[in-house]
């Protein structure tokens, strides 16, 4: 049959040759040669040679991904759609320590969107949804893909590049929440930013660099229920600002290191002692300044059996003491004309310092154990220590599916009840394969 | 202004593809060592060569290396196995690197696998459910001399059109690996007789283009799905399947467990056989004629 289906091939096209057809009919020829089941070609390599020589194509390898010479794999042009699912359990002895007090729930389920959007940009939109905070914009962003000098743009809603682990998706994660200094300097599902990232590789030492600056439109996601007289960002000077610098070293061919450092500075709302009518906040600048390192250990050969990541990252984040006149017209408005004069209201400012450790060691093909310690002046405790330890044990039934067990032992400052933690995470991922984290 | 954009950035690529340099060495980087080889043999002194994965390396699970995209940023030529084997680590690399001559419809782009006739392309519908299935086609081919000699091919060819004014000493490569290859395949006469029609079990569906060459009759895999771990109950089922066919090889990479391989050969009296899947897959074995000698030898000296 295969052998008969390429004879028939050869016979049309020997004919198609023979009477001098255009090319066009020449590659309808090729086209429906190339619909035969590709076995039955490799089965036939000789036959498949001599069509080809016959045909004097050359096949465009410069295409995206196809079935063999048959062509795209995707005439309509559809956007990859893929969706990640993440379940938490919190089995905590003292109670669940979720923030919606879900004993068993969907922390989020993640919709992704993305595709070329022309020949200049790529697009990528990351729908959060959750019980908490039904449907949110994770992240939606242009990225370019035509600028000269190596350079790249962003636009639109991304993780910031601040620290190592901010700008891992949190089901990604090889633990089951960010740390805690990602958690309480910025956001507990991460820090994101809307805005423009800007970023360059370069080597002028010979090793990998890359500086990424970003400039989006505030510091931090804000707080509704701080109101400060003027909004943070009404002068330029108020976005928020960051500039990162990586640099990675292969040290063999089995280890490497990367150490990196970040500034991110802004304006945001700082609370003040006693309010003065609707402003209970002023406006502060904050800068946060971070540095970064990541050792990792996987032998070529074992590498699917053996490997060893080492992770740090510390943070100091300061926020200016401000001192400000809070105008009579906002007391006037609520104190129906009297004349009361204006107020000299403070915030005190704060520093606070934090970091954390975290190792993770390939015990199996598909099994890991982690830890990480993580210690930082608290700013949900005016910047008293909260020091956290715990293990994780993940287990990878495939490359899309995840199951993490993690024991946490919470110890917050003096005074306030210490928790032991229990939590279990399964995750999940459809549609396209995506690359590997790295 | 949206258009004006566009405009802009569509001259300034331009302008960045047009810059690349011309008359100098063709920088080619290949994500495995057997197109690197293959690509030096065609391309010679006139073009200089790289390759990102190593031969004794799973190539599905290559690591994203930010010390890559400085390869990648220079290159002229990007050429790529494709059927989804890099799809964990490539377009990370490619992204990073922001190099024009090497993206997606570049010249430099060069999927490899167009350029082949493919084996275990799925005809109906394929999930997840199957293993780490390979949606276009299986990608292992340069296991068959055949597609070695099809790679040259399309590497001359592409070296041709990239640098045209050194046609002549590509062409000249091409036909001396060719010559080479074809050399080294007579001797095989006595081995591929010997290997035709025997039993064998795989670890991976990696081996598949080579069964098609040289016959050998691939009877079962150590993974019961591509990708998955063996599991206990596989194999058990697959040492029945051994002592039913009287399969006597267990042929593996050199980067798969073979503690697990050892045990099926403990129960079925099999040998279990390391192979290199690529150049450098083992000591000794530096280039792709080498590789196709050496497994051919090893296996039907093996049965």
């Amino acid at each position: 049959m295969r052998f008969m289906s390429a004879l028939c091939a050869m016979a049309i096209i020997g004919t198609g040759l023979g009477a001098q057809v255009p090319t066009t009919v020449r590659d309808s020829v090729a086209r429906a040669k190339a619909k035969a089941d590709s076995i039955a070609a490799a089965d036939s390599i000789a036959i498949v040679r001599e069509l080809e020589r016959m045909q004097g194509a050359k096949p465009d390898t410069t295409r995206g991904p196809v079935t063999g010479p048959q062509g795209s794999t995707n005439p309509r042009l559809l956007p990859d759609f893929s969706a990640v699912g993440d379940f938490v359990a919190d089995l905590s002895p003292q109670g669940s320590t979720q923030a919606d007090s879900s004993r068993i729930g969907v922390r989020e389920v993640e919709l992704a969107v993305q595709a070329a959007v022309d020949p200049y940009f790529r697009g990528d939109v990351f729908l959060g949804i959750s019980d908490l905070e039904g449907i949110s914009i994770e992240q939606a962003f242009l990225t370019t893909t035509a600028l000269p000098n190596e350079f790249e743009l962003k636009i639109g809603r991304f993780l910031m590049p601040i620290g190592k682990q901010n700008t891992t998706h949190r089901h990604d994660l090889h633990t089951v929440e960010y740390p805690y200094i990602i958690q309480r300097f910025f956001a507990p599902d991460g820090y994101k930013g809307t805005g423009f990232w800007l970023s360059r590789v370069i080597a002028p030492l010979g090793f990998f660099q890359e500086i990424q600056v970003t400039a989006v439109n505030r510091l931090a996601d804000r707080d509704r229920s701080l109101q400060t007289g003027d909004p943070v960002n009404r002068k330029l000077s108020g976005l928020g600002y960051s500039a990162r610098l990586r640099n990675y070293w292969d040290l063999n061919e089995s280890t490497n290191l990367e150490v990196s450092g970040t500034a991110l500075t802004g304006i945001r709302e700082e609370p003040i002692a006693a309010p003065v009518g609707p402003v209970n906040a002023l406006n502060a600048r904050q800068n946060t300044f971070g540095a970064d390192l990541t050792f990792r250990w996987r032998p070529l050969q074992q590498g699917l059996y053996k490997s060893f990541i080492l992770q740090a990252e510390l943070m100091r984040q300061s926020t200016q003491a401000v001192s400000a006149t809070v105008p009579g017209p906002i007391c006037r408005q609520l104190c129906a004309g009297s004349p009361i004069p204006p107020t000299t209201v403070a915030s005190s400012g704060s520093h606070y310092t934090g970091g954390y450790a975290f190792a993770r060691y390939q015990i199996t093909t598909r099994g890991f154990l982690g830890g990480r310690y993580d210690q930082l002046q608290d700013p949900l405790f005016g910047g008293s220590t909260t020091r956290a330890a715990s293990v994780e044990l993940e287990f990878f039934p495939s490359e899309f599916s995840k199951m993490t067990a993690a024991y946490e032992r919470y110890i917050p400052p003096a005074g306030i009840e210490r928790i032991n933690r229990i939590l279990l995470q399964a995750t999940f991922a459809l549609g396209p394969h995506k690359p590997h984290p790295f | 202004m949206f258009s004006k954009l566009r405009l802009t950035l569509a001259s300034l690529a331009g302008a960045a593809v047009i810059a690349a340099p011309a008359g100098a060495q063709l920088k080619v980087v290949t994500s495995t060592t057997d197109l690197y080889d293959i690509a030096k043999a065609v391309g010679g002194n006139r073009i200089t060569a790289t390759h990102i994965g190593e031969g004794y390396q799973d190539p599905h699970f290559i690591e994203a290396k930010p010390s890559f995209v400085l390869q990648l940023r220079n290159a002229d030529v990007w050429a790529f196995v494709g059927l989804d084997l890099e799809i964990g680590w490539m377009p990370v690399l490619l992204d990073g690197a922001r190099n024009q001559r090497i993206k997606q419809g570049a010249p430099g782009y060069v999927d490899v696998s167009r350029a082949i006739p493919l084996l275990d392309v799925p005809s109906g519908n394929v999930d997840r459910s199957q293993g780490d299935v390979h949606p276009l086609g299986n990608p292992h081919y340069w296991l068959d001399p055949e597609n070695g000699r099809r790679i040259a091919r399309l590497f001359k060819d592409k070296f041709t059109e990239l640098d045209p004014a050194a046609a002549a000493v590509y062409a000249a490569n091409e036909r001396n690996f060719e010559a080479r290859l074809n050399n080294t395949e007579r001797t095989w006469t006595d081995e591929l007789a010997k290997i035709r029609g025997q039993p064998v079990v795989a670890w991976h569906t990696s081996w598949r283009y080579f069964a098609e060459y040289t016959k050998m009759n691939i009877v079962g895999f150590m993974e019961p799905k591509p990708g998955v771990p063996p599991s206990p109950s596989h194999l058990a089922g697959l040492i029945q399947t051994m002592r039913r066919t009287g399969a006597k090889v267990i042929v593996m990479e050199p980067f798969y467990d073979q503690k697990t391989a050892d045990f099926v050969a403990s129960r079925t009296g099999a040998k279990v056989l390391i192979l290199p899947p690529s150049v450098g897959g083992v000591k000794g074995v530096g280039d792709y004629i080498s590789v196709m000698d050496y497994d051919i030898k090893q296996l039907a000296a093996a049965l």
